[in-house]
């Protein structure tokens, strides 16, 4: 028997959660069967339908995961390092220990920053003046200045920032998301991606997809043009009245034909209506101008240069308004120095590219938080790594992995705190340092999934999104 | 519950999954497997099963095949009975879909509803065997399970131009019912296999050719190359590692990869049990064997491998270069790589390299800067006797001694995961429904003893898969209609229908489905093998490439409506249209498709280009074969689509729609039908 889709789900689900139990200890066991029983009872029909959290208390319902591809140097933003500004030309002291670059050899010399950093906020914590805007937000959000991860070149470390792999082939965060808690929304897609104009970025495609999961969690790419989501505009000559007709026609032969509607075939029918619902709604979304002018100018809309990623960001608020559960919206695109990879002049390359988002990403805050939407909606801001403190180039900066800065706003996260700390030069992260896979399991508990519960068999394996268990950021939660 | 609730409790579990994840390698004494690993059904050898016997006659009457017997046996110990047989169209477009992935011509069905003969059935088979359709339908079931792909993954994604000589020579094994155990060998050792016709030309010597083109099944990976600092020791542990998963998975239906940094938890697998089988591909290397005379070929790499040094050398200078001296070197670079010759063609192949043969240790964690102790070659410990002893390393034509264990019929294993593979491509389920995991994790097999039975029976006919097709086909079993009158019954005591008490409808694969669009609306161009094809697609899809001309159209036209296997299979872009049905990423092995429903489906069928052009297309060839006779077009159109004509109900609904619109709309809306989409 091919099962539908929906079953097939709802039996992973619960054959892990069966396996977890039984291998738990009964007292903590009975406590978690509820749970488990209530999500049960919430299953419904669609393999999208929205399942209830693990948690109760669950603060967010949406993430919008804010990329700042190519790698944002940490002491440029977020860590400030008076004595890296000392050593500066120096070469690095054997103290700090080794670090291994992609293309910086050993004897490459310290660059100090070019940056004035301020106390901002209420909290005074420090801020870069590439982000005086996102600054004044400083007290809603929590500073993660010790991350780090496994790789130094891009597409592994693309692939591990979204999918807790260095390889391609595993589903990315947006998807294990849909999968564990299913679509909020009927008329749009519920896992986004806004890719950036100016081209891709080194993984690919693969970093977003949906891996080994069905393809109901894939990922939805919105492209800038005049039909966002494919196949969502009608093929011209055709109308909306004439689409409705044809897909009446549809539902009528299949509900004429000899074999009986079952479950499965219910479902394809129901597809039917949930497309042509996307049809007569979405445009409505997307359509930025429903917004008032004085919304425009807090994000910077319509004006440059932010206004490219001020349009996204908006558009991001719209969807998770919505119900729409995940949200990339990716700065940074095409040839490296149209990212944040600022192999050759760090000063020229972020301020050209935080002058894009600052504005934009303090908009996206400060509107989220007037209309109550912050408390539910997870903001990450980051990159797949920081920049190295040694010059390369001149002026530029390296890959590093070592110790960078990231951040989450919202979604019940504690904002006006700093988590972590590198070493004097930025170089490593030597206090509370804190993986990708801890920031994934920050984020899956704030959406209230755990770790261990939220799997897909695979090739004989319990795939979830970490790889090694990752930890909660207590501090901030 | 809360979260503080929840992590008290998960956490006891946490600390014993951690502790696991911690325990280390080492060079203790081998862990000695208890009764029960030892004794797990499937590394147990072949039983011999008796053809069960039946009394009742209606029982005997209905079995067909020694299959059916073993199924039989089972449904009534549950009280179940089968299904009654599927009428003949029904049969009939189920055996062209299950064989060649295309729909039946009308000519086909009616022909064989008219056949009264007793072998009708027997020769229809014989005819879609005989088909190159075949192979093309059974060949990408093979490429889903070594994730055959045409470009290399990461960030460069680079092309193999010559990677589509694998996917016709897997196609034509098929058609030419290549013996497995010979189709498996020629994959693990081809290049081994090659060695005998020394100086021979590949262009003129197809078994050479063959056995080449064959071994690039090592190369099917996704491969990161590195920019900037080498990690050639880290990159070498990667291939190795991909190489050493896929021969576990593909052919042996071992999760081996979970061994990689620890003994596996589920099954008895060591973690030097790993090191040992990745120790058969310690000189394997990726080679493109030149595809032009040798003399030429000399000639050429002595040209190529001069300036090929000269710029690595330029680039090393470039990366700490001020940007003066980046830029005179950049230059220098570009004028050097003018004059490198152009590519020769080549077959993308191994070879195996004793001078770069990497020493193969135990390394902790999979970490390859931490290298524990040297292992040599040697077969998985449950499977062997104690004192079998590794070979060393340099043991030569090491993949041809790896061939040989897995194709030896003593091997419990190769056999029954090929079988099941055949097995679960008919049924939509496996006799062992996790196709990829033999072990301990898997489930278990559903009919045991039918498994053995019909796997001896494959290695007695010299692993003939033309002979389990078939068994398989003409048996009683495979012949059930997809409907059952005892169906709620059924399905409260067999839920899954592991016991077989009806045929399961399945939804076609992306392919089946693009294909048969193409097929109906008279598109199809059906030229067999070649480079493969990229398709015009839209702007937003190349700009997602980080190098979007990679993407370049096939300039004729009409190569655009080949079938979709000829397709080029990149890793970095995948046709919406493909991945909206499941086609599965490329990436990893695809031991069985996944088939989804969703709205975006939906609107794929509606509005995509492909449907709507084709569906201009079929109403055209629809009109000028039968002219403008609303019962006619509805007829025929129901009939190409879905194999049979409409009910009258259906009919009274086609022709009241198309008094307002026009026939195009009509034939997109039996694009969509449930009738069309799905295999009965």
């Amino acid at each position: 028997m091919i099962h539908s889709l929906a079953e097939q789900c709802r039996k992973q689900l619960d054959l892990q959660r069966r396996e977890f139990l039984a291998s738990s200890f009964c007292s903590f066991g009975s406590l978690a069967m509820a749970a488990m029983l209530r999500r049960e009872q919430s299953a419904t029909a669609g393999p999208l339908s929205a399942r209830a959290p693990y948690y109760d208390e669950a603060p967010a319902k949406s993430v919008i995961f804010l990329f700042m591809a190519g790698g944002p140097s940490q002491v440029e933003t977020f860590d400030p390092k008076p004595l890296l500004n000392k050593l500066d030309g120096q070469r690095r002291p054997a103290s700090f220990g080794e670090a291994k670059y992609q293309f910086v050899k050993a004897d490459a010399k310290l660059l100090g920053s070019a940056r004035k950093f301020t106390k901002r906020g209420e909290s005074g914590i420090e801020v870069s003046d590439l982000f005086p805007k996102t600054g004044g937000c400083i007290d809603d959000i929590a500073v993660i200045r010790s991350c780090y991860c496994d790789k130094v070149v891009h597409s592994a470390a693309q692939y591990e920032l979204f999918s807790g792999r260095t390889f391609p082939g595993f589903p990315s965060m947006g998807s294990w998301v849909l999968y564990g808690l299913g679509a909020e929304t009927d008329s749009l897609p519920s896992y986004v991606v806004m890719a950036d104009p100016d081209g891709a970025l080194e993984a690919g495609q693969p970093m977003y997809g949906n891996g080994f999961l069905p393809s109901a969690f894939q990922p939805t790419m919105l492209s800038p043009g005049a039909e966002p989501v494919r196949n969502l505009n009608l093929p011209s000559g055709v109308s909306l009245d004439d689409r409705r007709a044809t897909v009446d026609l549809i539902q009528n032969l299949d509900r004429l034909d000899r074999s009986p509607l079952d479950q499965e075939l219910a479902a394809r029918l129901e597809t039917y209506r949930l497309a042509f619902r996307m049809q007569t709604r979405a445009p409505e979304t997307f359509d930025l101008a429903q917004e008032s002018k004085e919304t425009h100018e807090l994000y910077g809309v319509g004006t440059e240069p932010t206004d490219d990623y001020a349009r996204r960001c908006l558009l991001a608020r719209r969807l998770v308004e919505r119900g729409v559960r995940f949200v990339t919206v990716v700065s940074g695109g095409g040839p490296g120095n149209m990212q944040w990879d600022a192999h050759k002049d760090v000063e020229e390359n972020h301020l050209r590219m935080a002058a894009q988002v600052d504005q934009p990403i303090a908009g996206l805050l400060t509107d989220l938080k007037r209309r109550g939407l912050l408390d539910s909606t997870l903001v990450v801001w980051g990159g797949e790594f920081g920049r190295s403190p040694e010059a390369q180039v001149g002026r530029g900066r390296d890959h590093h992995n070592l110790g960078f800065s990231m951040w989450m706003a919202g979604g019940g996260i504690k904002g006006g705190r700093v988590v972590g700390a590198t070493d004097g030069i930025g170089l490593r992260a030597v206090e509370r340092p804190v993986h990708f896979r801890d920031i994934h399991t920050t984020m899956l508990n704030q959406l209230g999934l755990e770790q261990d519960e939220l799997n897909f068999l695979h090739l004989g394996r319990r795939e979830r999104l970490t790889l090694i268990h990752g930890e909660v950021i207590d501090e901030i939660v | 519950m809360t979260r503080s609730q929840f992590r008290l409790w998960a956490l006891p579990v946490t600390a014993l999954l951690l502790s696991a994840e911690l325990a280390q390698a080492s060079d203790k004494a081998d862990r000695v497997f208890t009764q029960k690993e030892r004794s797990h059904w499937s590394f147990q050898p072949l039983a011999d099963p008796e053809v069960p016997q039946f009394e009742a006659s209606g029982d005997n009457d209905w079995i067909s095949t020694p299959i059916d017997a073993f199924v039989l046996r089972r449904l009534n110990e549950a009280g179940l009975k089968p299904a009654p047989r599927g009428d003949r169209r029904t049969l009939a477009r189920r055996l062209s879909y299950d064989l060649t992935g295309l729909p039946p011509t009308p000519e086909l069905l009616a022909d064989f509803e008219a056949d009264d003969s007793v072998d009708a059935w027997p020769r229809l088979i014989d005819q879609l065997l005989a088909s190159p359709h075949y192979g093309e339908k059974w060949g990408q079931h093979w490429l889903d399970v070594v994730r055959f792909a045409e470009s290399e993954g990461f960030e460069y994604d680079r092309h193999h131009d010559e990677a589509w000589r694998f996917r016709d020579y897997v196609v034509r094994s098929f058609n030419g019912n290549k013996p497995f155990d010979r189709f498996a060998t020629e994959q693990l050792c081809g290049d081994e296999l090659a060695q005998q016709f020394e100086g021979d030309d590949p262009r003129t010597n197809a078994e050479l050719r063959d056995a080449l083109v064959a071994a690039g099944f090592h190369r099917l990976g996704p491969v990161r190359r590195n920019a900037g600092n080498p990690e050639i020791a880290f990159s070498r542990n990667e291939v190795l590692t991909e190489m050493t998963n896929a021969v576990g998975t593909v052919f042996l239906g071992l999760t081996v990869g979970c061994a990689r940094c620890h003994d596996h938890f589920f099954d008895p697998f060591l973690q030097k049990d790993y090191y040992r089988l990745q120790a058969f591909l310690a000189e394997t290397h990726e080679f493109d064997t030149p595809f032009v005379d040798p003399a030429e070929w000399s000639q050429w790499k002595t040209r190529h491998d001069d300036l090929t040094q000269q710029i690595y050398e330029l680039k090393q200078q470039s990366g700490n270069a001020n940007d003066d001296e980046a830029e005179r070197i950049k230059q220098q670079i570009t004028e050097l790589q003018s004059q490198l010759p152009a590519p020769l063609p080549s077959l993308f192949s191994v070879a195996g390299l004793s001078d770069r043969r990497t020493p193969i240790h135990l390394l902790e964690r999979g970490d390859e800067t931490k290298q524990r102790q040297p292992v040599g070659m040697r077969v998985p410990s449950v499977l062997v006797d104690n004192d079998v002893r590794e070979l060393s390393q340099d043991t030569p034509q090491p993949k041809t001694k790896l061939a040989e264990w897995v194709t030896s019929p003593d091997n419990p294993l190769t056999a029954r995961v090929i079988v099941n593979r055949i097995w679960q491509y008919h049924f939509g389920r496996g006799l062992v429904p996790t196709a990829n995991d033999f072990g301990m994790n898997g489930e278990p097999p559903s009919h045991p003893e039918l498994l053995d039975w019909l796997t001896r029976h494959f290695i007695e006919t010299d692993w003939d898969m033309k002979a389990v097709h078939r068994l398989i086909l003409t048996s009683s079993v495979w012949q059930q209609s997809a409907t059952s009158p005892q169906k709620k019954q059924a399905e409260k005591l067999d839920p899954d229908n592991a016991l077989l008490w009806h045929m399961p409808r399945r939804r076609m694969t992306a392919e089946e489905l693009r294909d048969s669009m193409l097929a109906i609306s008279g598109e199809l161009n059906e030229r067999l093998t070649g480079p493969s094809i990229m398709v015009p697609v839209s702007p937003e899809l190349t700009s997602l490439l980080y190098k979007p001309d990679q993407w370049q159209v096939t300039e004729d036209r009409s190569e655009h409506s080949r079938r979709t296997i000829y397709l080029i299979a990149k890793r970095n872009l995948r046709l919406p249209f493909m991945e909206a049905f499941d086609q599965p990423d490329l990436q990893t092995s695809c031991a069985r498709r996944e088939s989804s429903t969703h709205a975006p489906q939906a609107l794929e069928l509606l509005n995509g280009r492909l449907s709507n052009r084709l569906a201009a297309s079929f109403a055209e060839s629809l009109t000028a074969e039968v002219g403008s006779s609303p019962e006619r077009l509805v007829q025929r159109a129901f009939l190409l689509t879905t194999g049979r004509q409409p009910t009258e109900q259906q009919q009274r609904a086609a022709i009241e729609f198309l008094l307002s619109h026009p026939l195009r709309e009509f034939v997109l809306a039996l694009f969509n039908v449930n009738s069309f989409l799905y295999v009965d």
